[in-house]
């Protein structure tokens, strides 16, 4: 094998790594219905991590137990407020502007896969900008990819090293 | 000649390129017009220090008077978000230690030590009485001439972060305290003690300027060995000898050079010069103490993910055990900390080193290949750091520009946007620019350790045998990020 396509054995290790995850963990259950509670405190959720299919549809009821708290989803447009031991949650839609509405609970498709961060957008204490909590929406590719192509990497950059037999003695490479 | 005095401070082992012909990088000074002027303008250091000297005085002012919420104060935002985002991201991959040129925190100490803002004080004497300082001058003690202190200064810091980036005050306290410590270890010791000793950025910075892509080096090591002067160690006219203890003559590292350009200044033969070069060209750990270093700054990436960034309630009630009262588990959060740190990754390590040593050969001794095999982690952790300051800035970035205009968290409306809605940059695609970075972290880990291997063992075979265990194990703690950072 030429030089230089040598060279692109760790990159192709790292491809194929991860590919072979994504495709080895690309099965998921079929969707559904789901009403989830979350409780907000000082500086976390509960649940802290929500899972899902792609296709589920959540119904998220929000409480808070302690002062006014934020769920801001990425990457859903979806920005909400509850006070502390009120049903209502004031939700708006971050794309259309300042405009709040009274609801329930949120709904939330669930249609892309990976991980999502809903994070307090209320100033509520001194930890403040670090409370947050997961959605995971399965099957979640980048986390698969992501570690395919780590062990993949390895791999091809083993394969790639083990076919150079050149040695450099330290001696010769420091002198 | 007391050569043997200042090269004391240096690490052992030091050796430079024979010319610059085996140096495989861009000799800026010679391509760049007019850097070489403004590295050589004294005033330039100065001013970059005043500048940020009289920036660091508003936070610091803020910090005890402005808001207590910390995303409403600007030496939390600044400090803890810009700050750390541009030093660890974009500073010391590119320009080393170049926060060092500018760092507020030794400046008036360097200024009391030399009874001078810009000019040099000449003296009559030989040596290092060319150039007279004002203290007592002494020697930092021989036993402690490594990075133990900033070492563990890091970790009390880490352990204390989640108050330290969180509470106004708490920043401030610590920060007026490292330049209260500088001042006064300025009066006792001479030159940089604080910044090469004890001061707990310095730290990681010395680690992480490894990877950078630019250098201060001599273009031709003969012409300095040759020329007996040694300006650059012992100042003169033109400037003060390295206040770092380097010798830049030998200097193959980028580690211990602060980047104060005085040995630029100095050399009567403009043989100093800064290089651009390849990422990661300096791959030599030189003790435990620097092998601990890149052990602590990767389990410190990982702990601040999961406390920080995280979603579990429970590490943030512990890490913020202060605010709630609960003493007990901050004591068990920060113990947790310090034993991984100090005992279950190197342990990790050990092993790896233990099973590649006894499957490639035992010449090289144990100490050896953990040491050396320890850069591994160098840049697993510089990226990992990297990914982990991403979202930091995307999801906190807001608040520049807010307290950009209400610095003290009060009212104001400086710049007209203090009413900038807090409001995440494509939080939803941060994962998509982390898991590349940890990826170039493997890679580059790969990399250079495949390198320090071949010149551990001649045969390709047991050198790969030798640093497999290290890349099993640098993969796995890559896999571990990737889960943190998008699983």
């Amino acid at each position: 094998m030429r030089r230089g396509m040598a060279k692109a054995i760790p990159v192709l290790g790292l491809l194929a790594g991860a590919a072979a995850a994504v495709l080895l963990f690309a099965g998921t259950d079929p969707p559904q219905d789901r009403t989830i509670t979350v409780f907000a405190r000082q500086y976390a959720y509960e649940p802290s991590v929500i899972r899902a299919n792609r296709g589920d549809t959540l119904h998220v009821k929000l409480v808070s137990l302690d002062v006014t708290h934020g769920f801001y989803l990425e990457g859903h447009d979806v920005d909400a407020a509850v006070l502390p031991q009120q049903a209502k949650i004031l939700v708006r839609r971050p794309s259309q502007g300042d405009a709040e509405t009274e609801q329930d609970e949120i709904v939330v498709r669930t249609d892309r896969p990976g991980k999502y961060r809903y994070r307090c957008s209320h100033t509520c204490g001194a930890l403040h900008p670090f409370m947050a909590g997961e959605l995971i929406v399965a099957p979640n590719h980048l986390l698969h990819a992501g570690i395919g192509a780590s062990a993949g990497l390895l791999l091809g950059f083993a394969a790639f090293v083990s076919r150079r037999p050149r040695a450099k003695p330290e001696a010769s490479r420091e002198a | 000649m007391k050569l043997d005095v200042v090269e004391a401070h240096a690490r052992p082992a030091a050796r430079a390129p024979a010319s610059v012909r085996d140096w495989p990088g861009v000799d800026l000074l010679r391509r760049v017009p007019g850097l070489r002027a403004l590295l050589r303008w004294r005033p330039l250091q100065f001013w970059l220090m005043w500048f940020n000297l009289a920036v660091f005085a508003v936070f610091l002012y803020a910090g005890l008077f402005g808001s207590p919420v910390g995303s409403r104060n600007i030496i939390i935002v600044f400090v803890w978000i810009l700050w750390w985002f541009l030093l660890i991201a974009l500073l010391v991959p590119l320009l080393s230690r170049f926060w060092c040129t500018m760092c507020p925190l030794p400046s008036a100490g360097e200024w009391l030590q030399r009874l001078r803002f810009i000019g040099v004080r000449e003296g009559a004497g030989p040596g290092r009485q060319r150039t007279r300082m004002f203290g007592m001058n002494l020697e930092w003690p021989k036993p402690l001439r490594n990075i133990w202190l900033q070492n563990a200064g890091f970790l009390c810091l880490a352990c204390c972060s989640a108050l330290l980036v969180t509470r106004p005050v708490v920043s401030t306290v610590v920060l007026g305290g490292m330049i209260v410590l500088a001042v006064a270890l300025s009066l006792v010791f001479r030159q940089r003690a604080f910044c090469m000793y004890l001061c707990p950025v310095s730290g990681f910075l010395s680690l992480y300027a490894m990877s950078a892509a630019t250098a201060v080096r001599v273009r031709d090591a003969e012409l300095c060995r040759r020329h007996m002067e040694k300006e650059c160690l012992f100042g003169s006219r033109e400037g003060y000898g390295c206040p770092w203890y380097q010798y830049v003559g030998t200097m193959t590292r980028n580690n211990y050079c602060g980047m104060c350009f005085e040995c630029l200044k100095t050399c009567p033969h403009d043989n100093v010069t800064v290089y651009l070069r390849p990422m990661f060209s300096d791959t030599h750990l030189k003790g435990v103490d620097e092998a601990f270093k890149a052990f602590i700054m990767t389990v410190l990436a990982l702990a601040y993910s999961v406390t920080l960034l995280g979603p579990w309630g429970t590490v943030k009630d512990w890490a913020n055990g202060p605010e709630s009262g609960q003493w007990g588990h901050f004591a068990l959060y920060s113990a947790g900390i310090v034993v991984i740190c100090l005992g279950v990754f190197p342990g990790l390590h050990l092993l790896a080193s233990w099973v590649g040593r006894r499957i490639a050969g035992m010449e090289a001794s144990l100490r050896d290949v953990f040491v050396r095999y320890a850069y591994a982690w160098v840049p697993v952790g510089l990226f990992a750091w990297i990914a982990f300051s991403v979202p930091l800035i995307a999801v906190n970035g807001a608040y520049i520009l807010s307290s950009l205009s209400d610095p003290l968290g009060r009212g104001w409306d400086l710049a007209g946007t203090a009413g900038v809605a807090w409001h995440p940059i494509v939080p939803d695609r941060v994962a998509y620019v982390q898991v590349p970075l940890l990826l170039a972290g493997l890679w580059f880990a790969l990399r250079t350790t495949w390198s320090l291997a071949q010149r551990l063992y001649p045969d390709a075979r047991r050198a790969i045998s030798s640093v497999l265990p290290t890349w099993t194990l640098a993969t796995g703690v890559t896999a571990v990020f990737v889960f943190f950072f998008v699983g």
